[in-house]
């Protein structure tokens, strides 16, 4: 039941960015429209308009606390009662005072993935304008909706976890791809009230450096390890790398390289570049987002499920599309449905259904999806990566829960907000993890068999590693996770237009200098 | 702690369930068996040598049974009920054999092992539950040789020497697969004993095939395979019968195996830690497969309550449905028209207050208001006041609680029938009217009226509406008719006043006095009925730990108050009446049967994960349907939309566990400190663990919840028995 400062931001949609403050008296205005639309009309605190749905009630300034809470809805549809129907307007209890974005103005920024920001932003050495400070906690990420942001962390947690140790039922226990795409749908839909045409060319901007850094560093392997595009059966030849520059397709990548004595897997170039195909599928979204977002307001059932239907064509062996191609419809049908429910999200349709039908609809979609991969259990059982069907509409039901909910978090909330620095930073460096997880996953190894070599490993100890080995990479990963944040993590800000930071995790309240000392003493 | 001690008992009760399937063998089993291979990597002195197999060594042997030596052998126990009749004939023919024992029965048996070995038989390992070991990986192989061990040390403190390998044969049938286990076996220390003559007497071929089956040729030596479990094999003891004396004829001797060779016997004593340790282990078994057996007369009893409850309350609401709504129903002579008090005992109710007095305002039947302020600190009497409306008084109080409240209101009420509501209940303008009616019986002393979820939009209130629909058109329907309506929900219900000075008015001796009073009206012989049109529209709690203390302290009065009117079960007149059919059914559906309930979903659990799945989804779907007719017919009872019964599913899920995990909880509380706190209760109304006095609750500071339950401090509508 999250009235408030969800429908703050509607209402601002409502207006159109016309009728936003002159940016130029505030600075943050520009951050805090892009996150949040433009604020209502009302600056003022709630409740300075009065009481709305105090209908035919006598001033009640005597009890101020009224003030503070909404009148209990007991609406029926079918039996209203003359007094207590009368309806509770959404007000603008908790849309969030313009200072409150401006307070900290790490809020601006965006996680890459699903890149909000396109437009040049003032840079954050901009002095802080006086603007009403609200007390907040040290860190606190402040403006941004930290549930989304919480949601993206723990998928990209969920997409490392599953990618080091396989466990099948993590697709079933968090369908990460399914969230993310959902996220980056919402933040899509937010972003083109502005002209489509550079909406979608600031987001691929943002995209393509952190995919260039990669793309360099794996090619670079992949032909030290003497790989000839050219020799592949199935590939486009040399043609096939230009996905390595703009992710047309998937990129193509030698199945076998090196050999199994190698210094890596010999199939390192499978698990480093296989996750690319998220980055193809996010591109043909944010293209295809205007028409989709066009139809959506139009036939806005029909379009939510058409990628499901559509999964159900191309994704249960109905039809077959060969090749490349069939992979790119098949993934964008499987996740079209979570895209457009992100965008259902943003533009406010599951607000307008009663929270038990979402969810006791999305469970039922969601049983089919379960009783669906029990028939179709694919090589590694319960993986719902190998079982589309299943996969569209377990991730379709579990967003829409999550989304139900969606609480819109000024700040994490009790003991969540320890985990605050963390869910910026993985934020703030979304792609760069997305990218290089797999490949650092692959470095562990070789890292690791190093402790065989240690002196004092006896027999004992050897086995010990043995039983132990998936769980020390588990452990060393972060910290090579950690090291290419601070690496080649900067490139989203270069691709961004923003200064350069090493260790973005909101820590720094002002001035980017600052912030960046801080940064730079942290990472080392 | 509030979900430790229940969730304690359920993976407790999971532990067991899954203990007994195991040495059940329906987890873990592994059925499969590897399809014959080639022998050419099995030394040839074992295909062409004997049944005793030794690998320990660097270089394997094989020994042949001496001449006129026969040792049978009986696989796959013991058996409940076939190992005894086979112990009983060898016993009777002074013949010794070897048995080979599986874990799981051990486990299950232990009696029967510790025979065998003091009857002088052998005991070899047969796996722990009878995988072909040459299909499993070597850590298994080692579980199931040890856990086989551990099975037998419990049950008749040895260890073994001896092993068979499941789905083994003559030691010519050893091959590429199966010599590697053979092997590794032996390099754990095992003599592997395969046989000579294969009775096949688990085909049931006939007594005398398997006497023809099982006889060495001329006066050759030989080890014999038999079963004594495995289905029935009364074949393999009638045959025995026969066969014992008949080779002893012929000069036979029946030993077992070491003595068959004249070589130390292949048992040693367990002792310490080990020992200890097995008989644990078989202590645990036992004690599963008990739990197991109360368990499954527990769900027995739970699916005869539940449905011998659905089939009452449909047969019975229809028949009430179908009388009060005939259409020359009448109550009395003539209608109620006499003017009515309206209590409304409020705590902190600021919020809604108002809403609550202006609905009574649009009533059509003549009422006087009496709000009575339980010393709030909000200001609700202020509020109350502010709307100078006629016919409405405030009447403030120190806070003393619910039951002192409706006390003084009764007190300073001017008319004889009084209503009772709560702070933040809405009626519609029928409803005082339509509540009423019943009096023009004389012999009713109370009515129930008809309680409804306002916010019924989010899950939890949706969920609460089935709950409250189910609750009130088909339980109340049929406790009407049966006479034994156990709570007039504090939200809607109305009292003759002389019925309630009869009785001594409200009391606190309970944490549920809605109950209690509704109890004591039945001892003193009134009726209670049901008003079906009587709506009073309420809000239900928006989280799990607002639900959780309101149905804490129902289920929890509920006992009190059964426990209170204990006596009226020895007592005569209406109140014996009353103490045999309607405490007893009380108890039965509020307090025993969801105490059980859990079973269903313990079951549940069990059989989908090792279970016949799809018949456990396919049972638990025809119990929901059943569910689904029943919440149908009572949302067409109340003329409901349907649309709210989508969430049916889900809180057969969530919700229900919910609700009997409370009721655990009250349970425990009444087991352990209750009695203690008995007296105590007064006052507050709130329990130890109720968020109560939280005014506009714990949420109050995140922007843009909505208002919460009020405080539940002493003003928590029960609507629903």
């Amino acid at each position: 039941m999250t009235h408030g400062y969800r429908d703050g931001y509607t209402d601002g949609h409502a207006s159109g960015p016309g009728g936003a403050p002159d940016p130029s008296a505030n600075p943050y205005w520009n951050a805090y429209e892009e996150t949040y639309g433009t604020p209502p009309a009302t600056q003022g605190m709630p409740g300075a308009q009065g009481m709305p749905g105090a209908q035919g009630m006598p001033a009640t300034a005597a009890f101020p606390q009224q003030q503070q809470q909404q009148q209990p809805q007991w609406a029926d549809e079918t039996r209203p009662l003359p007094q207590a129907s009368a309806p509770t307007p959404a007000w603008a209890q908790a849309a969030a005072p313009p200072g409150h974005a401006a307070g900290i103005p790490d809020s601006v920024l965006d996680p890459a993935l699903n890149p909000a920001l396109d437009t040049a932003l003032t840079p954050s050495s901009t002095p802080a304008p006086a603007v009403p400070k609200k007390p907040k906690k040290p860190g606190g990420g402040g403006g941004r909706d930290r549930y989304l942001d919480l949601l993206r962390s723990l998928a990209l947690v969920r997409v490392v976890v599953y990618h080091l140790f396989g466990w099948a039922w993590l697709t079933v226990l968090f369908p990460s791809m399914g969230v993310m795409f959902a996220l980056a749908g919402s933040l899509m839909a937010r972003s083109l009230n502005r002209p489509a045409w550079g909406v979608i060319r600031g987001r691929i901007r943002r995209l393509l450096p952190p995919l260039w850094a990669f793309s360099v560093v794996v090619l670079a392997m992949m032909f030290v390890g003497g790989w000839n595009p050219s020799k592949d059966d199935d590939g486009l030849g040399w043609l096939g790398l230009i996905n390595y520059i703009i992710p047309i397709g998937a990129p193509p990548y030698p199945w076998q390289i090196g050999s199994k004595s190698g210094l890596l897997e010999d199939t390192w170039a499978v698990q480093a570049a296989g996750p690319l195909w998220y980055l193809r599928a996010y591109l043909w979204f944010v293209i295809a987002s205007p028409l989709l977002l066009w139809a959506f307001r139009r036939v806005p059932w029909a379009t939510l499920l058409a990628p499901l239907a559509l999964t159900a064509v191309v994704g249960t062996g109905l039809v077959k599309i060969p090749g490349e191609t069939g992979n790119a419809v098949t993934d964008f049908a499987v996740y079209g449905s979570c895209w457009i429910l992100g965008m259902a999200h943003h533009e406010g349709l599951l607000r307008q259904i009663p929270r038990y039908v979402v969810v006791s609809c999305a469970a039922l979609v969601m049983a089919f999806g379960l009783w669906w991969a029990s028939g179709h259990l694919g090589p590694d059982g319960w993986d719902l990566n190998d079982i589309p069907l299943a996969q569209a509409t377990w991730s379709f039901g579990f967003v829409a829960i999550l989304l139900q909910y969606s609480p819109s978090w000024q700040e994490l909330p009790g003991r969540l907000a320890r985990w605050d620095k963390l869910v910026t930073l993985s934020n703030n460096r979304a792609v760069t993890i997305y990218l290089w997880h797999n490949l650092l996953i692959m470095a562990t190894v070789p890292i690791l068999d190093r402790l065989y070599e240690l002196p004092f490993m006896d027999d004992r100890l050897t086995g010990a590693l043995d039983t132990t080995y998936l769980l020390w990479m588990f452990v060393l990963v972060w910290p090579l996770i950690a090291l290419s944040i601070v690496g080649v993590g900067w490139i989203e800000d270069l691709a961004a237009k923003r200064s350069p930071r090493l260790w973005p995790d909101g820590s720094k309240k002002r001035g980017s200098n600052r912030a960046r000392a801080r940064g730079r003493g942290r990472a080392r | 702690m509030r979900y430790l001690l229940p969730s304690l008992i359920l993976v407790a009760l999971m532990a067991m369930l899954m203990l007994r399937g195991f040495v059940h063998s329906e987890i873990l089993a592994d059925h499969r068996v590897q399809p014959e291979a080639a022998a050419d990597r099995v030394p040839e002195k074992i295909l062409e040598g004997g049944p005793v197999i030794d690998t320990r060594g660097d270089s394997p042997t094989s020994l042949e049974m001496p001449k006129q030596r026969l040792v049978l052998t009986f696989d796959d126990g013991p058996d409940p009920k076939w190992t005894p009749k086979v112990l009983d004939v060898l016993k009777q023919h002074n013949a010794h054999a070897v048995f080979f024992v599986t874990g799981t029965m051990a486990s299950r048996y232990p009696d029967l092992v510790e025979r065998m070995v003091q009857d002088g038989h052998e005991v070899g390992l047969h796996t722990f539950n009878h995988p072909d070991l040459s299909l499993q990986s070597q850590r298994r192989i080692d579980w199931e040789l040890s856990q086989n061990q551990l099975a037998l040390a419990g049950a008749a403190g040895i260890r073994t020497s001896l092993f068979r390998p499941p789905y083994s044969s003559f030691a010519d049938a050893m091959d590429n697969k199966s010599w590697p286990v053979t092997e590794y076996i032996g390099s754990r220390g095992y003599i592997t004993i395969v046989n000579n003559t294969d009775s096949e007497d688990w085909r049931k071929p006939g007594v005398d095939e398997i006497i023809r089956r099982a006889t060495p040729k001329g006066s050759e030596g030989a080890i014999v395979l038999m079963h004594d479990s495995g289905g029935d094999r009364h074949q393999t003891v009638e045959a025995l019968d026969s066969l014992l004396p008949q080779m002893k004829k012929r000069g036979y001797e029946f030993d077992n195996l070491t003595e068959a060779l004249g070589s130390p016997s292949a048992h040693t004593q367990v002792t310490g830690l080990d020992l200890w340790k097995g008989k644990a282990w078989v202590y645990a078994v036992q004690a599963s497969e008990n739990t197991t057996s109360v368990l499954v007369v527990g769900l027995a009893v739970i699916g005869v309550l539940v449905f011998a409850r659905f089939g009452l309350m449909l047969l019975l609401s229809g028949v009430h449905a179908r009388r009060v709504r005939r259409r020359d129903f009448r109550w009395g002579p003539r209608p109620v028209t006499e003017p009515v008090s309206v209590l409304v005992p409020a705590y902190n109710e600021a919020k809604c207050i108002e809403n609550t007095v202006r609905s009574l305002m649009a009533s059509r039947h003549p009422i006087e208001v009496i709000v009575i302020d339980d010393g709030s600190s909000d200001g609700t009497a202020r509020i109350v006041e502010g709307l100078r409306l006629p016919n409405v008084r405030v009447v403030r109080q120190l806070n003393a609680g619910k039951p002192a409240a409706l006390n003084r209101g009764v007190a300073n009420a001017r008319y004889d029938l009084i209503v009772m509501m709560d702070g933040d209940t809405v009626f519609e303008p029928g409803t005082v009217g339509e509540l009423v009616q019943p009096f023009a019986d004389p012999s009713v002393g109370a009515v129930a009226g008809n309680a409804k979820v306002g916010n019924k939009d989010s899950l939890i209130g949706a969920w609460q509406h089935i709950e409250y629909v189910m609750g009130f058109n088909l339980d109340r329907r049929m406790y009407d008719i049966l006479r034994c309506m156990p709570t007039i929900p504090g939200a809607v219900g109305a009292f003759r006043r002389s019925a309630l000075e009869r009785v001594g008015g409200m009391s606190d001796d309970t944490l549920a006095e809605d109950t209690d009073i509704t109890m004591a009206m039945h001892r003193d012989g009134w009726r209670v009925v049901y008003a079906e049109n009587a709506r009073a529209w309420t809000e239900a709690p928006e989280s799990v730990q607002q639900l959780w203390s309101q149905r804490y302290r129902w289920s929890y009065g509920t006992m009190q108050a059964i426990w209170k009117h204990r006596r009226a079960l020895i007592e005569k007149g209406p109140s014996g009446r009353f103490g045999r059919v309607g405490l007893p059914l009380v108890s039965l559906f509020m307090v025993v049967a969801p105490l059980l309930a859990p079973l269903i979903d313990v079951f549940l659990l069990y059989g989908l994960f090792f279970g016949p799945t799809e018949k456990t989804i396919g049972a638990w779907l025809g119990v929901l349907a059943i569910q689904a007719v029943c919440a149908a017919y009572a949302f067409r009872l109340d003329r409901e939309r349907m649309t709210h019964l989508i969430s049916l599913p889900l809180q057969q899920l969530l919700y229900r566990q919910l609700m009997y995990v409370v009721l655990l909880q009250s349970w425990i509380t009444a087991l352990t400190g209750g009695r203690l706190r008995w007296q105590k209760l007064r006052r507050t109304g709130v329990v130890g663990s109720a968020p109560g006095s939280v005014p506009g609750g714990a949420s109050g500071s995140v922007p843009g919840s909505v208002p919460v339950q009020r405080s539940a401090s002493g003003n928590d509508r029960r609507p629903v028995g």
